[in-house]
């Protein structure tokens, strides 16, 4: 079932113009701080990552109200807040092919510019909803959207909070900064070619180029389940969406089923989850139908862990991805040489905040796959196995308040330093042309402001 | 695992379309039951939902950083509320989470909210340090009068249950009570008898009373 361009697009306008009407009830998005009156650090721990009460506005579906628009001498805002994010990128060894209307190395850039909407539309409805226009790729383009449905209710006398989620990026509808859409690294440079050079389907590959609907409960803040399916567009909506991938890029056949299911636990400052995640999605290759699909079925498991104090915070977050390919067209085609392939990910990130303004961060990444000469042609040993580091400092001044003439605004600068340990299986010589792997460290200074 | 077969494939995606329609109908009944809260008063249920995010189900927060509600005293809870709508309770936890949250509350609202929470049975502390707990008891019930701290038992009870517009201080968290017992004495929290009362207070004896007084 592809679904048609202009019903999609109408259904994209239909939310924008409810999220407006809607608007009379809202007097780390300064767009959610306005609907509440309460501060950044309220729902966010740095910036993006949710606190325990973040977690829940969003379960709630962004209609916690709070805020009276236009009392107390405050002007109204219409439901909108801005994102900018500039940067300054330096890697290691100058791109060989630097990317149009950039340099070979120490390119500054804006990186993206993003508006929001969304927030509560009815009682129970309420929205994210983001479009981007992308400074690096020169493109705009709609980006993280999760129109929600959701209510609460008690069973046998505890708490259950259920909801719809129409979304358009698997794993957008999570709550834990552990899974792809909302894991480490929020921001990171667009001018390392190799940053990790491969990845699972589920970390990232289906963002904004699909459509999908999950239903999800929590019960008594204890468990939590989402599951639902995500299909594609048409060609002609990917264009009109801005997210029109290249021609040979591959295509979803039938419904791509999501799931996922979490335990979590508060107790004084902490707050623990544990939980697994997954989707499996049959593919053609290059859209092209003449060898059937390759199939791709992905198993994560990840855990968070946070202590927040006012004066400390403690942040951990791991996520594990298996992902088993049945390569059933590329190994008709010869696109790869294997029928079967596996690929694992690793990512383990700890932050330490003081005074919810000073972050440090650490960050390990990892993946091992199969080797396969024909799938990974840039490298010399077949293998796609990279891992490395990324180091990052912040400072957001504004967590408490922004400046007095906007109350709502906030900043991140960030300093961030990725190393590469190995890339495409090797560290020295990787590509069989002299390319190592620390040849792709890349320093980015960046900051990032929403209004 | 691998789907080698067609008839597999099509199994989970008849599996997917279940799951999603299996949620959908709990959804849909979820809108015809019980509202999320037992609060009694139905047009608040929404409102102590939304309370219960931060200060926890059954009035019993989890994180110190928001006080327990259950079994506060009415007319202290009201107080407050109307504080924070107004702005004029301004310690840095309520410029951050209250100020907004009490912003659109109407009098009847507060008022409901504050006869639910006060009905509530509150919870109970336990443990601490022997020692603390026994130092912090002696000034709680006797006060220190060398030093001009008064017994706070005049006040808020014998029991730390408060009475009135004086709250109910038994089995609430530690760090809360801490927190508290600092602002009056900066005067971040605005009150003239706590800040007399607070500002004789060493940062030891604000420990052994605040350890005494969440065990209870």
């Amino acid at each position: 079932m592809r679904i048609s361009a202009g019903r999609a697009v109408a259904v994209l306008w239909a939310t924008v113009l409810l999220t407006g009407l809607g608007a009379h009830d809202a007097g780390a998005l300064p767009l959610y701080a306005r609907q509440t009156g309460q501060e950044c650090a309220a729902c966010h721990n740095g910036f993006p990552e949710l606190t325990p009460y973040g977690r829940l506005f969003k379960l709630n579906g962004y209609t916690f109200p709070g805020a009276v628009p236009g009392a107390n001498g405050t002007a109204y805002v219409p439901p909108l807040s801005a994102m900018v994010l500039a940067s300054f990128n330096h890697t290691q060894t100058s791109n060989q092919t630097p990317l149009p209307y950039f340099s070979a190395n120490d390119n500054p850039a804006i990186d993206q510019v993003s508006l929001f909407t969304g927030g509560k539309i009815l009682d129970n409805l309420g929205a994210f909803v983001q479009g981007t226009y992308d400074g690096v790729g020169h493109q705009l383009h709609w980006d993280n959207m999760d129109v929600r449905y959701a209510t609460s209710y008690q069973i046998a006398g505890t708490e259950m909070v259920s909801g719809i989620s129409v979304n358009n990026n698997p794993t957008m509808s999570d709550v834990w900064n552990t899974t792809p859409a909302w894991r480490y690294p929020y921001v990171f440079s667009r001018f390392t070619s190799g940053s990790p050079p491969v990845a699972t389907l589920v970390d990232g590959a289906l963002a904004q180029r699909v459509v999908g609907m999950t239903a999800y409960s929590m019960w008594h803040r204890l468990l939590f389940i989402d599951a639902g399916a995500y299909d594609t567009f048409s060609k002609t909506l990917d264009k009109a969406l801005g997210v029109a991938a290249p021609p040979n890029a591959d295509t979803l056949q039938g419904l791509t089923p999501y799931w996922r299911l979490a335990l979590l636990h508060d107790w004084g400052r902490n707050s623990v989850e544990l939980g697994t995640f997954g989707l499996a999605a049959s593919m053609y290759p290059g859209g092209d139908h003449s060898n059937g699909t390759n199939r791709y079925s992905d198993r994560g498991v990840d855990a968070q862990y946070q202590f927040l104090s006012d004066e400390h915070s403690l942040s951990f977050q791991g996520t594990y991805i298996d992902e088993s390919q049945h390569r059933s067209a590329d190994f008709a085609s010869g696109s790869s040489s294997n029928l079967s392939d596996h690929l694992r990910s690793l990512n383990l990130k700890a932050t330490y905040g003081y005074d919810q303004t000073y972050y440090a961060t650490v960050d390990y990444f990892r993946d091992d796959g199969s080797a396969d000469a024909s799938l990974y042609p840039g490298s010399a040993s077949g293998s796609p196995n990279g891992r490395g580091w990324t180091f990052e400092l912040d400072y957001m001044p504004f967590n408490h308040g922004g400046p007095s003439f906007w109350p709502w605004a906030n900043a991140k600068i960030g300093l961030q330093y990725t190393t590469y340990e190995k890339l495409f299986g090797s560290g020295k010589n990787y590509d069989g042309a002299g390319a190592n792997a620390d040849g792709q460290n890349t320093l980015y200074l960046f900051l990032w402001l929403a209004f | 695992m691998m789907f080698s077969a067609k008839v597999t494939w099509t199994m989970v995606q008849t599996a997917a379309y279940r799951v999603v329609t299996l949620a959908g109908s709990m959804l849909l009944a979820a809108c015809t039951s019980t509202p999320a809260d037992d609060a009694g008063n139905g047009p608040i249920a929404g409102t102590v939902h939304l309370c219960s995010s931060c200060h926890g189900l059954d009035g019993r927060s989890v994180s110190p950083t928001f006080p327990r509600l259950a079994g506060q005293q009415q007319d202290y809870l009201e107080a407050q509320l109307h504080n924070f709508r107004d702005k004029t309770r301004a310690d840095p936890h309520a410029h951050t989470y209250m100020w907004g949250m009490a912003a659109h509350l109407s009098d009847e609202t507060i008022a409901g909210v504050a006869r639910y929470y006060a009905a509530l049975p509150p919870a109970t502390g336990g443990g601490g340090d022997p020692t603390l707990v026994a130092e912090g008891k002696a000034i709680f019930r006797d006060g220190v009068e060398a030093r001009g701290i008064p017994a706070c038992q005049g006040c808020h009870g014998e029991n730390a249950e408060g009475q009135g517009p004086i709250p109910r201080l038994a089995g609430q968290h530690f760090d809360y009570l801490k927190e508290q017992l600092a602002a009056f004495a900066s005067n971040q929290r605005a009150n003239e008898t706590m800040h007399e009362n607070s500002l004789p207070m060493t940062g030891h004896d604000i420990e052994a009373v605040a350890t005494f007084l969440a065990g209870q």
